[in-house]
């Protein structure tokens, strides 16, 4: 920091500012005659500048970060590879998940069926699998009776008008029921051991599920920030009147989402087989909030029009490292959903802040 | 000036926003049974300085005096302000959509009975009476979300007015009304100065402003700008005042040569929204040219809206409607088919269905044109965002960015934006229900010259205004529409308010 510098009045303090901005990139000016600078319009490069860090991912990475280091400090463990990679893994599979549940949030949906489609695609698949289906095949299964499922949720929604959290919520009961009629409650098992190989594997040390998240999660994005799709669905999440009279097939977005999430659950519920060497009935169970809260706290506004799949791997990054990061840290398991509970709440009130804060 | 029967002063406000003044030293004074209009465009200070009255702004976040009643007072929250007796009544309305009307004029405040229990009978006794203060004839059991939009603006009044306030503030109390509800109202209104109530007219209006009001103030940028008494009040210079700048003509108007027709609507029925049974539009037929502007006027419930709305897909339609565009049969059964057809549609709420408010600007604007940015999927978004601003300049729509949020504009603005969403389509028939509806003078004038543009390349333009000088002015010709058919039909040479009104209010034949 410099101080004294003799300007002729205020023309020339203007432009000693802009040199000083050329040369530091940022000025702090403190001074009660700011009127006179504010028309020069200085700030304006400046807010260009900064931008990201008024983004809304911004606001949890630097969370996100903070938390990592403490945990780390506590349990110096918390950056071994393994755990590391046990971290990484986890979140992949509730990343894949995210994704999807991110299209219905931005479209103003709701999808509560996901953790119940994860244990019925997971099942189908596999059982295709076990009776002797080549691999492609049976995951097609599992992915292709996830998208039925997502179908029949999207079209009750749009054909009769019935709120998702609703149809949902029913879809969520019934999948756990076809779950249990069709496995009468047991894991299906032996899965062929190359089909295994997809869940435990992995390539120079990183686990394959990680590099499919990731493909999974550059893809979502690209559909969702660059594609007439993704679009779409902003437009429809943010007023689907508005988005119906500009031409915009309304319907199509609200039937397609809940056909994305039902295949991201399921092609999940597959890797989580593999992942085990069995389908198991009770996979996913609990999923559908978790996700959920990961969207929203990962900056996704509830009421849709908003969001982004970088927000969503935040959030679900942040349940996990906070799963993970209280186990390190000694606290008692049981402490575990209390403080996800406020984390909700608490991102919540921020997003909500901020966007009054702009408004 | 006023003086010994003043009832408001307020003295001196300034407000800061970021430190962006919005009001400079502003001084406002009221009397006793007097009604002022308070009249400047959007962004004048108008509502900032209603909002630091009505203690929506608490009285730490500005400077300045206010004197209710010779009492100066601090408001901190609107509560307070209520107490003083003064009551806002908005342009949006603020009513609780399923309570009753009843309970919605006594909310917070119902008849009770010995241990706290509601007198449902008193309740609606006296919500009766409400009602006859505001001459609306409505069964008090009835929940308000299945009242018309000038209902509700009644029942808003109706409910200030059992408060007994001694200042009643009206922010563009009309803009819902029909014609002849807003002449009650302002009959209301001269009933209540004869009473003693003094009034602040905040209205866009300002023909209706200058029937009304015993003096007329004039902001602009934050201050006062001009005052005239009842008598001096001319059109003209207060437009002057408001803009700052002369206006020649408010209404700029090009004769366009009429070319071929471009839409023909045969027998169109369109049932009523609310009853099943009734048809709001009853088999109306109607054709339009290229260049021409055709008015379409009506009261408010005559199906003006609907009867737009059904042309353009976006509400379902009776019977066997046929609509042509350049003499080719299109069938429309939703608003895409409308839109491929060549109509664009600016609604009356743009807010509801005009814009997207979470996308910005660029997205809003091409929002109907994503076929032609799209390839393979992908959106083309160098070749939008250089066709958008280019739409951005010739508009002249205010932002700073292309991707400025719409929510921060202005409405006319806003407006802009959704215009230009049509104009990016090169609509064939452009149909626009109250474009002008809540923006400022100098937008409006925009608006206009913007019709004419478009008459002028050749586009058919379909206009609703509930403002007449302005259908007068700016359409070529007229269709009146009341009881869901078309009443009278005039050229622009025959045309005048009275004629309008008595076709509207059935008088004509």
């Amino acid at each position: 920091m410099r101080f004294g510098e003799d300007v002729a009045g205020p023309e020339d303090q203007v432009t000693v500012l802009r040199k000083k901005k050329a040369r530091f990139r940022t000025v702090l000016v403190i001074g009660s005659e700011f009127a006179d600078t504010e028309e020069k319009k200085m700030p304006e490069k400046k807010s260009q500048r900064w931008a990201w860090l008024r983004a809304q991912e911004t606001g949890l990475a630097i969370p996100l970060v903070l938390l990592i280091c403490i945990i780390g400090l506590v349990n110096p463990l918390f950056f071994d590879p393994q755990n590391i990679i046990d971290v990484l893994r986890n979140t992949s599979f509730m990343f894949i998940v995210a994704a999807a549940m991110t299209f219905v949030l931005i479209a103003a949906g709701l999808d509560l069926s996901v953790g119940s489609v994860i244990a019925f695609g997971g099942i189908v698949g596999s059982m295709v699998l076990a009776a002797g289906a080549p691999i492609f095949l049976g995951i097609l299964a599992g992915v292709l009776t996830g998208a039925g499922i997502g179908f029949i949720n999207g079209f009750v929604v749009v054909k009769f008008g019935i709120p998702p959290l609703i149809v949902t919520l029913g879809m969520m009961y019934a999948g756990q029921g076809a779950v249990l009629v069709v496995t009468r409650g047991t894991p299906v098992y032996p899965l062929p051991a190359a089909f295994n190989a997809i869940g435990q594997g992995n390539l120079a040390g990183i686990p394959y599920v990680v590099l499919i998240a990731a493909v999974v999660g550059i893809v979502a994005h690209i559909v969702l920030t660059r594609t007439t799709y993704g679009r779409m669905v902003f437009a429809t999440g943010g007023n689907a009147e508005t988005s119906r009279l500009s031409g915009i097939n309304v319907n199509f977005v609200n039937l397609t989402v809940y056909i994305l999430t039902g295949m991201a659950a399921a092609f999940v519920g597959m890797l989580m087989a593999s992942r085990l060497a069995s389908a198991q009935p009770g996979a996913g169970a609990g999923w559908e909030l978790q996700v959920i809260a990961a969207v929203i706290i990962g900056g996704t506004s509830m009421f849709g029009g908003s969001g982004s799949i970088l927000g969503s791997l935040l959030g679900v990054l942040f349940m996990n490292v906070v799963s993970t990061g209280m186990i390190m840290m000694r606290i008692s398991a049981y402490w575990q959903n209390l403080v996800v509970g406020v984390i909700i709440v608490v991102a919540v009130g921020i997003d909500q802040y901020r966007r009054r804060k702009v408004a | 000036m006023v003086t010994a029967d003043k009832i408001l002063l307020m003295q001196n406000i300034r407000k800061e926003f970021f430190s962006v003044p919005v009001l400079k030293n502003v001084t406002l004074e009221l009397a006793k049974g007097e009604i002022l209009g308070l009249v400047g465009e959007n962004g004048a200070g108008k509502s900032t300085l209603m909002k630091i009255l009505s203690g929506a702004y608490s009285c730490d976040s500005y400077h300045g005096e206010i004197i209710v009643d010779d009492v100066p007072r601090r408001f901190h929250s609107t509560s307070d302000s209520e107490a003083s007796g003064i009551e806002m009544i908005y342009q949006e309305i603020s009513l609780h959509l399923d309570l009753t009307v009843a309970e919605n004029i006594f909310l917070g405040r119902l008849p009770r009975k010995r241990r706290g229990w509601v007198d449902r009978k008193e309740l609606h006794t006296q919500a009766a009476q409400a009602l006859e203060l505001v001459r609306l004839d409505l069964d008090t059991h009835r929940r308000v979300r299945s009242l018309s939009t000038s209902q509700q603006q009644l029942l808003s009044i109706a409910k200030a007015m059992v408060r007994r306030p001694k200042i009643l503030v009206l922010d563009e109390p009309t803009s819902a009304l029909t014609e002849s509800e807003a002449e009650t109202l302002l009959s209301l209104l001269r009933g209540l100065r004869d009473k003693g109530i003094a009034c602040i007219y905040i209205s866009h209006k300002l023909d209706e402003v200058f029937k009304i009001v015993d003096r007329i103030t004039v902001m602009r940028d934050g201050t006062i700008v001009a005052n005239y008494r009842h008598g001096e009040i001319m059109a003209e210079k207060v437009v002057e005042d408001m803009v700052g700048r002369k206006i020649e003509n408010m209404y700029p108007k090009c004769q366009v040569e009429k070319g071929k027709e471009v839409l023909r609507v045969r027998n169109l029925t369109v049932p009523h929204p609310l009853s099943a049974q009734k048809n709001i539009i009853e088999g109306v037929s109607f054709n339009l040219h290229r260049g021409e502007v055709l008015g379409l006027a009506g009261l408010v419930g005559s199906g003006r809206s609907e009867l737009v709305n059904a042309i353009f897909g976006a509400i379902p339609t009776r019977g066997k409607p046929e609509i042509y565009i350049e003499g080719q049969l299109v069938r429309i059964s939703r608003a895409l088919d409308a839109i491929e057809a060549g109509i664009g549609l600016v609604t009356e709420d743009r807010r509801k269905s005009g814009f997207v408010g979470t996308l910005r600007v660029d997205k809003n604007i091409s929002l109907a044109s994503l076929k032609r940015f799209s390839k393979e999927g992908f959106i083309k978004r160098k070749q939008e965002l250089s066709e958008v601003q280019g739409y951005v300049e010739k508009l002249r729509i205010k932002v700073q960015r292309v991707d400025d949020s719409v929510l921060t504009l202005s409405g006319g603005n806003q407006q802009k934006v959704v215009l230009a969403k049509w104009l990016m389509r090169e609509v064939k028939v452009l149909i626009l229900d109250e474009p002008t509806r809540g923006i400022d003078v100098g937008a409006k004038v925009e608006i206009y010259n913007l019709i004419n543009e478009l008459a002028q390349k050749g586009v058919g333009v379909i206009m609703i205004s509930s403002e007449l000088p302005e259908l007068i002015s700016i359409c070529d010709r007229f269709l009146v529409l009341a009881k869901g058919r078309i009443q009278d039909e005039f050229d622009q040479a025959q045309a005048s308010q009275e004629r309008i009104m008595k076709a509207a209010t059935g008088l004509t034949r």
